[in-house]
């Protein structure tokens, strides 16, 4: 059936309101594209609900005059890897920008409920009054959505914090693609959320209701399941004192192997590997600065921070310390050096703060980026794999994760947006590099674009099976976000 | 017993050595611990024993596994798979189902020291895990049921708080790659270990979507959505030295306690003040066990049998006591651990029972590190069961405690279950404070027919309790009853739930006694 777009631009500016519905085909044009190098088509109409029952009332209508609908939690010009790009042409896009409430800090029980279009920038400094801290990205971009971060399984800097891989998403308020509203893990009840309040409950346990989990498909979806309305976040205590480290070598192996040491005794708590170009990127901010220091530093660098907190911090430091020099001596490393050529407050803001523009745009405009998941051994095999094929301006971050037990790998590719032939070139690359990290195993587990269709052909049959059958409870008309991972057109 | 074409195409899939329909050893395997409970709260007939399975079957890898599963839809025969077996979860809910008892699959496929994870067949316990995982630092998390129990069985199938949750978590949410026979004999193997090239068991997640989600939830469906080969869990660091030197008889054995490792008991006198030291213990992300236990519990841990038992009169008069175990693999880890203890003693003002009141044998020690200290709940009557089970914060799991008395009281003095002045709960931290459950192990005589309906009685009106005051889905919450009870007042979880079932298995094969049917 094709949509009579008056109809539909009546139907929705019934439901949000006059102001928050748009077909101006400068604004529909901004949602038509992102960062990536995806091709999409530009969406009827982009809406901004403000309300769970806007919401509600929008995929009921998508139910019933067969239209797509693509959520967007921010409305940064900033998103990256073609998600949120329509790939039908009968696309409504519903900006949750406009519900940025904070719901509740619980300082108790170490918890945060958020709406979608709560942005780093907003939530960093409120948790901080009250002496508390989100589970970040490696310096994530201000405008961007916390709850989209945590949805889509972005890789957070503490390991040991990170218990599931879920984490540190919680319970979530959602509405399926059939239009019902539902709320996960122990926000499911018994009970409305005031009554579980009420009765001490925070909804901090993400599992069920009972013998499923539905946060965990809903999570990596790419909103093709459901649109979240709000979520719980997991949070820790600020440390009241954090000391860096930063050692750097020519030697990966060593790098990666003091760092699996570390996080196996639970003996810091940031962590990560940067090649040079990466890391003076993330503390520097203009070109010529990066390529300084980039020269600077030897080729690995890795950061690890440990952490106090009260009275014992300076104690429980120097327990830390004074084991971490029993670890070195005992492993016996030769090309381990530790480094102060970056100072220490630059390392702290990385980890602890929002930054106003992606920290992977200052060396050259513009990037396009490719990640997986490794085991510990594949790693340095990965690396020489994506340099054999491109190494200029390319920037290398390795992030343990789930409490170490794999490796968020991923390559930076910086360029120009102005320089055409580059662009070429590095679309070709990408798109060779991508075929044959996938062909030696490299798991791609959260599949943007073009790469998605890629990825399933090179998993077992049965889970595209599986996915499409829980697509087909959740979203039966397949009115959400169509097209994205093995999900069909 | 199967019709002989039937038996007969099993035969080639196992083996006949490996598969038996005869009376004995069907009759023998109709029986399992609690099934008189789970027959009472069905309003049947008192008897340990399930609905009589049609066979046996012992597959021996996840291809006759899958074998057996299609012939299983083939000839509209419902399977049951256990691994290690314990409890009412294991049994058949009709006569028309055959058990597939996977004590065959006993292997430690991989301990990946560099990864942090090791793989398991279901028939690895935790405690022949652990002896392997202990030569490279390391430890797995186990659940309160024990070191004897099948951890693959706990990551997947079942729940997972243990004693060790502060340090290992919850089972649910160690769990990474995954090898699973759907109900319809499909094998789908999640996240890394599903790759076509160079397949791995470090993730469990994607691409995409976790199906995780649909494996299980805060409980496991109990074999209600097929049969789980292969499991890759986390490990975690061995909390101090993993010298394990044991000498004696059981169950009198003495430990050499390790250099670096202390207990403390500390009575917090009420609910509220217990809150708040609890808080105040797992914020500091110190303790490798952290569990408040009634009095009457704190007697039973240190305690192996009933005479033993009696002796500890002094600490079950405890109030709101609260246990906590700190170990360290060096002597600065271990110092700075006694200071921030001694520092929330000294701002609390509470003191330490052990030392001064109460020294507890060694074997302790031992039953700490092995996750061992849940078995103590049956010297008292030989059998117990749990009601409660909710976890989300210690404010509502201590809630439920207070508000609970009253109702383990009422059959108390009925006579039906033993004395723990109501208070009888086990409630751990995990994460380090992250999230709390408790639950109400609750002693009861399992051979007498009284005590086992009171017992039903009582579980039954404190699922109703739970309901109308908001306290959270309990444990137990499976079954079609249960589901239809719960479902309403949670969002209507349950159709979504009937949904996935009649995705995942059209035909019904996979038993849905602890799960839910597609009706």
């Amino acid at each position: 059936m094709k949509i009579s777009e008056n109809i539909l631009s009546q139907q929705l500016v019934k439901i949000c309101g006059s102001k928050n519905v748009t077909n101006n085909p400068e604004i529909l044009k901004e949602y038509s594209t992102d960062m990536s190098f995806f091709m999409g088509k530009v969406p009827k109409f982009v809406t901004w609900p403000s309300k769970t029952q806007e919401i509600l009332k929008i995929l009921k209508l998508a139910n019933q005059m067969n239209f797509s609908i693509i959520p967007v939690s921010s409305s940064s010009k900033l998103r990256q890897h073609g998600d949120t790009v329509p790939r039908k042409d009968n696309c409504v896009i519903i900006d949750l920008s406009k519900m940025n409430k904070i719901i509740s800090i619980n300082k108790e029980n170490r918890v945060v409920m958020i709406e979608p279009g709560v942005t780093f920038k907003d939530l960093i400094p409120k948790l901080k009054q009250k002496g508390l801290r989100l589970l970040l990205p490696l310096h994530p971009t201000g405008t961007k959505s916390v709850l989209t971060s945590a949805l889509e399984r972005e890789p957070i800097v503490i390991p040991r914090y990170h218990w599931d891989s879920s984490d540190p998403l919680l319970c979530t308020e959602v509405i399926f693609g059939t239009g019902d509203l539902f709320r996960t893990g122990t926000a499911a009840g018994p009970g409305t959320i005031s009554q579980q309040q009420k009765i001490g409950q925070a909804q901090l346990n993400p599992m069920g209701p009972t013998q499923f989990s539905p946060f965990r498909v809903i999570q990596g979806a790419q909103g093709s399941f459901g649109v979240v309305t709000w979520a719980t976040l997991k949070l820790e205590l600020i440390p009241t004192m954090q000391k860096v480290y930063h050692y750097h070598s020519n030697n990966i192996e060593e790098l990666l192997d003091f760092q699996q040491q570390l996080v196996k005794y639970r003996l810091c708590d940031d962590t990560f590997i940067l090649n040079n170009l990466n890391l003076a990127s993330l503390v520097r901010k203009i070109d010529g600065e990066i390529e300084n220091l980039a020269k600077s530093l030897l080729k690995w660098n890795m950061i690890f921070i440990i952490s106090g907190r009260g009275d014992l911090a300076k104690d429980k430091l120097d327990y830390l310390e004074g084991d971490i020099k029993d670890l070195l001596r005992e492993s016996n490393y030769v090309h381990l050096e530790k480094s102060d050529l970056i100072n220490s407050d630059i390392f702290l803001k990385c980890v602890n703060e929002s930054t106003s523009e992606p920290w992977r745009t200052r060396y050259k405009g513009y990037y396009q980026d490719i990640f997986f998941l490794s085991n510990f051994e594949n790693i340095s095999n990965y690396i020489l794999m994506v340099q054999s094929k491109y190494s200029e301006d390319l920037g290398i971050y390795i992030q343990p994760i789930n409490q170490g037990t794999s490796f968020h790998c991923e390559f930076d590719f910086f360029y120009d947006p102005n320089d055409n032939i580059k662009v070429d070139k590095i679309k070709r690359k990408i798109s060779e590099i991508i075929i044959n990290l996938m062909d030696s195993g490299a798991f791609f587990n959260r599949p943007y674009g073009y790469w998605a269709k890629e990825m399933y052909t090179r998993h077992i049959e049965q889970t595209s099976i599986a996915l499409k059958k829980v697509k087909r409870i959740f979203d039966p008309n397949n009115v959400l976000n169509p097209g994205v991972l093995c999900f069909d057109d | 017993m199967l019709k002989k074409q039937i038996l007969e195409e099993f035969q080639k899939t196992v083996g006949p050595e490996n598969i038996d329909d005869g009376e004995v050893m069907t009759n023998a395997y109709a029986y399992n611990w609690c099934m008189e409970l789970v027959n009472c709260m069905e309003e049947k007939e008192p008897i340990p024993f399930s609905p009589i399975p049609k066979a046996i079957i012992l597959p021996s890898n996840v291809e006759e596994v899958q074998q057996i599963v299609k012939l299983c839809n083939k000839y509209d025969i419902q399977f049951k798979a256990q691994s290690t077996g314990l409890g009412p979860w294991n049994q058949p809910s009709s006569e028309n189902c055959i058990i597939l008892d996977l004590r065959r699959m006993n292997k430690i496929v991989k301990i990946d020291d560099k990864n942090l994870y090791a793989v398991v067949e279901p028939y690895v316990s935790g405690a022949q895990l652990q002896a392997e995982t202990m030569k490279y630092d390391l430890t797995v998390h186990m659940p309160g049921a024990g070191p004897q129990v099948s951890p693959l069985a706990s990551a997947t199938s079942m729940n997972g708080p243990g004693f060790t949750s502060p340090h290992t978590g919850h089972s649910a949410r160690n769990v990474l790659g995954v090898e699973w026979v759907l109900p319809d004999g499909e094998i789908l193997r999640l996240g890394s270990t599903g790759l076509k090239n160079n397949p791995d068991w470090f993730s469990g997640d994607g691409p995409g979507p976790s199906l995780r989600g649909i494996m299980r939830g805060w409980a496991g469906a109990k074999s209600g959505i097929g049969v789980f080969t292969k499991v890759a869990f986390k490990l975690f660091p061995y909390p101090c030295s993993t010298k394990f030197k044991l000498k004696g008889i059981s169950p009198n054995y003495e430990f050499d306690i390790p250099d670096f490792m202390k207990l403390y008991v500390m009575d917090c006198k009420n609910y509220n003040y217990l809150k708040k030291v609890f808080l105040a213990v797992e914020r500091e992300e110190i303790s490798f066990i952290c569990s408040h236990l009634s009095g009457y519990g704190l007697g039973a841990i240190f305690s192996n049998s009933i005479e033993s038992l009696m002796d500890k009169i002094p600490i079950a008069s405890t109030h709101a006591p609260l246990v906590i175990v700190i170990a360290a693999r060096t002597r600065r880890e271990f110092e700075y651990k006694q200071k921030v203890m001694n520092k929330i003693m000294a701002e609390f003002k509470l003191e330490n029972i052990i030392g001064t009141k109460y020294t507890p044998n060694s074997l302790f020690y031992a039953e700490a590190l092995r996750s061992n200290l849940g078995l103590h709940g049956f010297i008292a009557t030989g059998g117990f069961q749990s009601s409660k089970g909710q976890c989300d914060t210690a404010t509502v799991c201590l809630n439920t405690t207070k508000m609970s008395i009253p109702l383990k009281k009422k059959y108390i003095k009925k006579g039906v279950i033993a004395n723990d002045f109501g208070e009888g709960v086990w409630m751990t931290s995990y994460e380090s404070g992250h999230y709390f459950h408790v639950e109400s192990p609750t002693l009861f005589d399992q051979t007498n027919e009284k005590s086992v309906n009171g017992m039903a009685e009582n579980m039954n009106e404190n699922y109703q309790f739970d309901l109308i005051k908001h306290l959270g889905a309990p444990f137990f919450v499976e079954g079609d009853r249960m589901h239809d009870k719960f479902g309403p007042h949670m969002m209507n979880y349950h159709k979504w739930l009937r949904k996935i079932k009649e995705a995942f298995d059209p035909n019904g094969i996979a038993d849905s006694g602890f799960y839910i049917s597609a009706k």
